[in-house]
């Protein structure tokens, strides 16, 4: 029986097509109060005074929490990652208590009996701000002139650190010529199309709180609520039903989770608060807002010697609970010089406080070194009057034994050269180059461009041996008395079809039919601790080979059993649809049923020395992968850029992806695509905009663009199943797409533009910027 | 705030309760009437996740208020299945592996349904046009594009 590799349809679409997903906003429980936050207008100001007497007095307020209230309630909010790799922390609760520091911070919290009542009680609430000078940019954040967001730290800076790999001083006095350049990213939103929301159900009776959440981690978010609010963990439940989409927010505990906590308990009733869209855009997270200043050094026939760089990260007014920003340089750092060889590297980074939305994950959160590896490429080749192909060519490692990173990991295997030449084959990079002579001799200007990356999920064995960071991934598999099984993850799919990909697994290494499978996820009082949940492309690689081991091992203990009652040996007998049999002598077949019924209703009755407890509770630390451990792929795509109205419209775009041992071809390139889709609006439509007044621009879906499907091309996809013996091969694919496509798109406009003498130094290029580069508009 | 009676029809059942002129459609629908599968995703009517349809037009149940829909017949997601069968929109979606998370599911099934049921033949370019007014974050939508397409293949030799 062969599901892993099919395209089985998706367990979840059931439900999800007929109107019963159950999204935490469904959620309607007896006596349910419903919570609203009134968030500041300003970017910093202090509360000089406020007044909620009117808000306490109107229709169905049962309860209005300032901060000073809220913090008697809380501890300082904990960020134990930060603390760990000594960033800056300052003290901070649920609602500000002093100042407010963006746009949309948390000044008070009404609940009330319906949602209309909590907001119309809301707009009764006087605030009066004394208005602080606004840090809105990097530059005002390192200005020592500028206030301090946090008065305790003194300045805006939380993080520095630097680090070298080689002899970068020697690479760059041997190099015939250094280009240099600032490559900066621009804020943008995951922007799931579910918001953030929640439902607190306290039992003042029992002491237990069972939290409803959309989230993506539901043990994270466990142990911040506990931390913060001196919860006893066993009293304390988190539940995620269907979540509708996250990339990396979900991830987050926000201060709005710790408030809805705290104000359950202090009233004993449950409370729901979903948050709208102007909230999530402006309040919810932001991510990518980062710059690095890179000189690169080389030799006059296209050999890489060494790269220098500085990257500077606006991490927003609070630290991310429980992933700081700081902590994805350290991902950026090891990546940036990606699959080309070099003899020198040095990296810094500086990370900022500013009055702006607090920094969080978005699909792939080190994005940032592809981009400004593939970007810088590109000009470096054009400084040297190369082509762009054989920059790459000529420095790209093979994946031989004894390549390593700059940065050090291993990177044997890795299938990066395969996947350039087959991406530049599949999109015809030589008979593009003769048409786009002919087309600009037309006066039409179109571009290619391309770019490969590496992702370490799970990573070499030098960084997965022994579960990684995270000490692996555990999952529970258990035989049901009727011979079905229940697999419990602790992931917490949000639109990654688990219930589908881990099912197919479990089926296919017990040998039951994929229907007797049920995938159970999203209750803290059954799923393994992980403190990431679903992110970073755990489940394809972790998940699985956690699901893989306890099912292996769930068959062991059956087969044992069966070995002995059918005295043949436990090699001899093989399960196939639910039934063991005995190799060459399939007369003597025993359902699977019968021995888990046995087990379950009569365990003194099985053989000696057997276990009648059919479950397994497995940690998958990364043994038995024999592949590279490396995910990674080459993009490519053509586009047309038109002068007269800056519009950029994509013609090809081609995906050569290796991401090992495909599950089901539909997931996976259904996460392709849908990155890429991410991509493309990150680099043409979609910026989270400040003014300098820390003023935020784009509240609502009419100012903050999300790609339409008039807008995303189709996107062709091959396939590189690099390893194929490797029986854990499954690699990450969640980020590859949104982590590659805006190199791939932002070189193939600066290719389209080159001949006009414009440098694309900015990732997002919407007409205005298209112009301006053109020459068409005056730059502003 | 004074009530108003509102009757109107929601898959083929009557009912009549009493709302605030300013209750929106989708609140009555998700809250009041307790069919959740309508999802709210921006509520200013640009994310179409809202879509229901009312007489048999697509509309934005986000943008309505409550008591608009008197008198009408609003069909929402709850009300395509017959029989315990999907609708063979919703087995085109199912086949095509055209969504993943599903919150912004029901708002393309039911704007494709009001546009499959004009029986156009519509050129992909058409389609994506026609589909430009449901956001979805996951899928980059050519996934939603296959499923239309091969929904409107079915349904056509069906016919």
């Amino acid at each position: 029986m062969r599901l892993i590799g099919a395209k089985v349809p998706r367990v979840e679409d059931r439900r999800i097509l007929t109107g019963r997903g159950r999204y935490v906003d469904d959620l309607h429980l007896p006596h349910m109060l419903h919570a609203t936050f009134l968030r500041s207008p300003v970017a910093h100001a202090r509360v000089a005074a406020l007044d909620a007497s009117a808000a306490k007095r109107a229709p169905g307020v049962v309860a209005v929490f300032t901060g000073e209230e809220m913090k008697a309630l809380s501890k300082p909010i904990a960020v134990p990652m930060a603390e760990a790799m000594g960033a800056r922390i300052p003290e901070f609760y649920p609602l500000v208590t002093d100042k407010v520091r963006f746009v949309g911070d948390l000044v008070a919290m009404v609940i009330a009996e319906t949602r209309y009542e909590a907001e119309d009680a809301a707009e009764l609430i006087d605030v009066i701000y004394d208005p602080l000078q606004a840090v809105s940019s990097y530059e005002a954040a390192l200005d020592p002139a500028s206030p301090a967001l946090f008065d305790e730290l003194g300045d805006n800076i939380v993080y520095t650190s630097s680090s070298s790999a080689g002899d970068v001083d020697a690479a760059f006095a041997a190099a015939d010529r250094v280009v240099a350049m600032t490559l900066r990213q621009h804020r943008v939103a995951n922007a799931p199309m579910e918001t953030r929301g929640a439902v607190a159900d306290y039992d003042p009776a029992s002491g237990e709180l069972v939290y409803h959440a959309a989230t993506q981690g539901p043990q994270g978010l466990r142990l911040a609520l506990a931390n913060t609010l001196g919860l006893p963990m066993e009293r304390l439940r988190v539940l995620a039903g269907d979540v509708g989409g996250a990339f990396g927010l979900k991830g987050y505990v926000g201060r709005e989770d710790l408030c809805l906590a705290a104000a359950a308990r202090q009233l004993g009733r449950a409370v729901k608060w979903t948050e709208d869209r102007n909230e999530h855009l402006l309040a919810s997270g932001h991510a990518r807002e980062e710059k690095i200043d890179i000189e690169v050094a080389v030799t006059n026939d296209g050999s890489l010697l060494g790269m220098r760089a500085h990257m500077t990260m606006d991490h927003g007014a609070y630290p991310g609970v429980p992933f700081p920003a700081a902590m994805f340089s350290g991902l950026v750092q090891m990546l940036l010089p990606g699959p080309y060889r070099m003899q020198g590297y040095a990296f810094d980074v500086t990370a900022v406080s500013t009055n702006k939305c607090v920094y969080v994950a978005y699909r792939g959160p080190w994005e940032m070194e592809t981009w400004v590896r593939e970007r810088v490429l590109d000009e470096v080749a054009r400084e040297l009057g190369m082509d762009p192909a054989d920059l790459r060519r000529r420095n790209m490692m093979a994946g031989d034994a004894d390549e390593r990173l700059i940065t050090g990991l291993s990177v044997a295997g890795i299938s990066s050269r395969q996947s350039l030449e087959r991406a530049l084959e599949l999109i015809g990079y030589d008979a593009f180059r003769r048409d786009q002579a002919a087309a600009r001799a037309q006066g039409r200007h179109l571009g290619i461009g391309f770019a490969t990356f590496i992702e370490a999920a799970p990573g070499p064995p030098e960084m997965r041996m022994g579960g990684g960071m995270f000490g692996g991934e555990q999952a529970k598999v258990k035989l049901e008395s009727d011979g079905h099984l229940t697999v419990v993850t602790a992931q917490a799919p949000h639109g990654q079809s688990h219930e589908t990909t881990l099912a197919q697994i479990a089926a296919e290494e017990m040998g039951v039919p994929f229907e007797h499978v049920k995938v159970v996820h999203g209750d803290t009082s059954v799923t393994p601790f992980s403190l990431i949940g679903t992110g970073g492309s755990r489940a394809a690689t972790w998940a699985s080979g956690a699901v893989l081991l306890s099912t292996r091992k769930v068959k062991e203990k059956v087969l044992a059993i069966a070995a002995e009652q059918l005295e043949i040996s436990p090699e001899d007998l093989e399960i196939n649809d639910g039934v063991i049999t005995p190799l060459g002598a399939p007369h003597k077949s025993l359902p699977l049923a019968q021995i888990a019924m046995q087990a379950t209703m009569a365990p003194n009755s099985l053989p000696p020395g057997t276990d009648p407890l059919l479950e397994a509770h497995e940690t998958f630390k990364g043994e038995g992968i024999t592949g590279s451990g490396w995910s990674g792929g080459t993009h490519a795509c053509i586009v047309e850029v038109d002068l007269e109205t800056g519009h950029t419209q994509i013609l090809r775009y081609v995906v050569v992806e290796d991401c090992g041992r495909v599950i089901n071809p539909a997931v996976v390139e259904g996460q392709i695509r849908g990155g890429v889709a991410q991509g493309v609006g990150e680099v043409l439509y979609e910026r989270a905009a400040y003014d300098e007044d820390g003023n935020f621009l784009a509240g609502t879906f009419m100012d903050y663009l999300l790609p339409t499907a008039a807008e995303i091309p189709t996107i062709e996809i091959e396939h590189l199943e690099t390893d194929p013996d490797d029986e854990l091969g499954f690699r990450g694919v969640g980020e590859g797409g949104a982590v590659v496509a805006p190199a791939t798109l932002t070189n193939a406009i600066a290719d389209a533009l080159a001949p006009l003498g414009a440098r694309v130094y900015d990732q997002y290029l919407p007409p205005s910027k298209v112009l301006e580069l053109a020459g068409v508009l005056p730059t502003t | 705030m004074t009530r108003r009676v509102l009757q109107l029809s929601v898959n083929g059942r009557a009912h009549e309760l009493m709302v605030e002129p300013r209750r929106t459609l989708a609140d009555v629908l998700r809250e009041d009437l307790e069919l959740t599968g309508t999802h709210l995703g921006c509520e200013h009517g640009v994310c179409g996740a809202c879509t229901v349809l009312l007489d048999g037009l697509a509309v934005r149940s986000c943008l309505m208020l409550a008591v608009q829909a008197a008198g009408t017949e609003v069909m929402t997601i709850e009300g395509l299945e017959r029989d315990g069968e999907m609708h063979p929109l919703q087995e085109a979606f199912r086949d095509s592996h055209s969504f993943q998370c599903g919150f912004c599911t029901p708002g393309f099934v039911m704007t494709v349904l009001a546009l499959l049921d004009e029986g156009r033949d519509l050129s992909e370019v058409e389609l994506r046009e026609e589909l430009s007014g449901n956001l979805c974050r996951c899928t980059g939508y050519q996934s939603i594009v296959e499923g239309v397409q091969l929904a409107a293949e079915r349904m056509a030799a069906g016919r």
